[in-house]
């Protein structure tokens, strides 16, 4: 089975004086468990393209199947709870909840899904020993530092243990030492999860690290290439 | 506690550490407050004044009033009369004979229309010796016919009696014994008389129009009238000294809810507070809206968290208000801190009388505004567009 399958995606912004057509009949299929690549200029979509894959964007046109299931044809609560147990965002800006802990960050999958406050802390707990940071529990999230905070943003990508890890240029706001540190742990959880990840990044080394990458431009996404893995 | 409050919780301790965000909060709150003990102290002091004129109104009229349902007369006074002495707690059981006349002074310059009945017995005795009887007269009457306590008053009924000149009115000459003063919406007869002259007037030798009673606790006079009907079964009317009064008790009901109608503005403009610092919230916080929606929360409960806030902000800034309110009150009440000159207001203070229920309505009202005006800002999250705050947040 396909883990994402979209076709003929068109997404149009409002723009503060016209409409900014960001792409249109964007196809875009990938199979699953494999860690892909996207890369391309500035503005191509690469962001959009992400959130339409991950339901927090719509469409204007076109559609797009999670594991077999139309995003479009869930309710706008069954896509939640589908986003909160099958998909996994992590951003450049890492986008921490600044006003709470690093724990409480990472349990905020498991209360947003019902799960008790004291399991969803003890889960999180375990998720921050797991990338390192077991020391860091208990810091708010802004006294951390940039890698830190990454790796606190993907503990709380695979709070719910997503089939889908959808990462939006997560190293590109750190060191070249950070970066690489950040992208070895998403390889690593990958492999150990057997999810498919969908990685952005402009950084042509890590680039070349994933399974298979695509290049994005305004014509739309080109036929996947394989590297050695 | 669910995560949405703990989410709103967070944004309100947080918000100390912006500046804008704190200063806004903290006026929404206080505005809040301040309606609230506004309105408190408002209502307690209407009750104070209302709780008095309700006291005077309980003590002058009797509490219950058993009148025929149709006809002039009651038709088995005796039975009623019994029904209402065994009452548990009745005080006193008398007999009401009243009627239509015209009063004139000595002068006969002005005669008046009035109403008149039977005073309560024991308290209008005949002076010893012979004399007119006594009567007691309201200050209208007393004004209208320019006689003062000790003057005499000519009382000449509606009723004739036939004599060899033909029929006569009945006449039976008074004297003013006490003058009354009332309230301008009071139910009170002009003129009170010895049951036997008013007996004398009405033409009633015996029986009565009515019964009344007076019980020891005025407040169980509902029950008392319900009590006395089922015993009395159908043809009788039963009215208690609320219905009797109906007209005062009305315009008592209609002030305190105009008071509480205009004063309850000051709650709806704090509200109006509450609403530009949620929505400043809102704005300040929609990348993390953005978050909460890819971490798979529901627009519901991205409303939820500003609805939180709200009746977090409602029931601290309500708490605050209820606190200074009630304590206002309860301090002016027992130091008498406002007085009044007492040959104008017979009162030497002006009184508070703090009623719970009143403050339970006042504080649930101020709750329920509160989350109304979240509600606003709260809608405009659950509708943001999460891609487009994540987006636009870089």
């Amino acid at each position: 089975m396909l883990a994402i399958k979209a076709e003929s995606l068109s997404k149009t912004y409002m723009g503060e004086a016209a409409p900014v057509t960001v792409f249109q009949n964007l196809d875009f299929d990938l199979e699953e468990s494999v860690f892909a690549g996207v890369r391309g200029p500035s503005g191509v979509g690469k962001s959009t393209l992400l959130h339409l894959l991950g339901g927090i964007d719509r469409p204007d046109a076109g559609r797009v199947e999670i594991f077999g299931v139309s995003l479009a044809d869930l309710s706008a609560r069954d896509r939640a709870r589908f986003r909160n147990e099958r998909i996994g965002f992590v951003f450049q800006f890492h986008h921490l909840l600044p006003e709470f802990t690093a724990e409480e960050n990472v349990a905020f999958p498991h209360r947003i899904a019902g799960v008790s406050a004291r399991d969803a802390r003890r889960r999180a707990g375990e998720l921050l020993d797991r990338v390192g940071l077991a020391d860091r529990r208990s810091h708010l999230s802004r006294s951390l530092s940039g890698g830190e905070q990454q790796r606190v943003a993907i503990a709380r990508a695979l709070a719910r243990g997503p089939s889908l890890l959808l990462a939006d240029e997560p190293t590109g706001n750190l060191d070249s030492e950070s970066a690489r540190g950040v992208f070895d742990l998403l390889t690593e959880l990958h492999r150990e999860r057997g999810m498919t990840t969908v990685l952005v990044t402009h950084n042509p080394e890590l680039a070349k690290r994933c399974d298979k990458i695509f290049d994005m431009s305004r014509e739309g996404i080109l036929p996947a290439t394989r590297f050695s893995g | 506690m669910s995560f949405e409050t703990l989410v709103a919780l967070r944004y309100l301790a947080a918000s100390r550490r912006r500046a804008h965000v704190a200063l806004i909060s903290t006026i929404s709150m206080l505005g809040l407050a301040v309606g609230v003990a506004a309105l408190i102290i408002s209502l307690s002091l209407l009750s104070g004044f209302q709780d008095r004129i309700r006291a005077q109104m309980a003590e002058r009229s009797p509490h219950l009033r058993v009148s025929p349902a149709r006809g002039p007369i009651l038709a088995d006074p005796d039975r009623v009369r019994e029904a209402l002495a065994a009452l548990n707690g009745a005080v006193a059981v008398e007999p009401a004979i009243e009627g239509r006349g015209w009063a004139s002074g000595s002068g006969l310059e002005s005669t008046l229309p009035i109403r008149y009945r039977n005073g309560p017995a024991g308290e209008l005795a005949a002076p010893p010796g012979s004399g007119p009887p006594p009567a007691r007269v309201s200050s209208a009457v007393a004004t209208r016919t320019r006689t003062a306590p000790g003057d005499v008053l000519r009382v000449t009924s509606s009723r004739t009696r036939l004599s060899p000149l033909g029929p006569l009115p009945v006449t039976v000459v008074f004297r003013i014994a006490e003058i009354r003063h009332a309230a301008v919406l009071e139910k009170t007869p002009d003129i009170e008389v010895p049951e036997n002259a008013a007996r004398l007037l009405s033409g009633l030798p015996s029986g009565a129009r009515a019964y009344e009673a007076r019980l020891a606790n005025p407040a169980r006079a509902e029950l008392a009238a319900r009590a006395v009907s089922i015993l009395l079964g159908p043809g009788y009317r039963v009215q208690t000294w609320r219905e009797l009064n109906a007209p005062l008790s009305f315009a008592l009901r209609l002030e305190k809810g105009v008071i509480f109608a205009t004063v309850a503005l000051v709650i709806v403009v704090a509200a109006l507070n509450i609403v530009s610092n949620i929505a400043l919230t809102v704005v300040e916080k929609k990348r993390d809206l953005g978050v909460l929606t890819s971490l798979g929360a529901t627009p519901g409960s991205l409303a939820r968290i500003y609805l939180t806030l709200g009746a977090v902000i409602g029931a601290l800034g309500t708490t605050l208000g209820v606190l200074v309110g009630v304590s206002a009150s309860l301090f002016l009440d027992r130091y008498e801190i406002v007085t009044l000159p007492a040959d104008v207001y017979l009162l030497t203070h002006v009184p508070f009388a703090v009623h719970p229920r009143e403050v339970a309505f006042v504080a649930a009202f101020a709750l329920a505004t509160a989350v109304a005006a979240a509600a606003l800002p709260a809608r405009a999250a659950a509708r943001l567009a999460p891609g487009e705050a994540i987006r636009l947040s870089r």
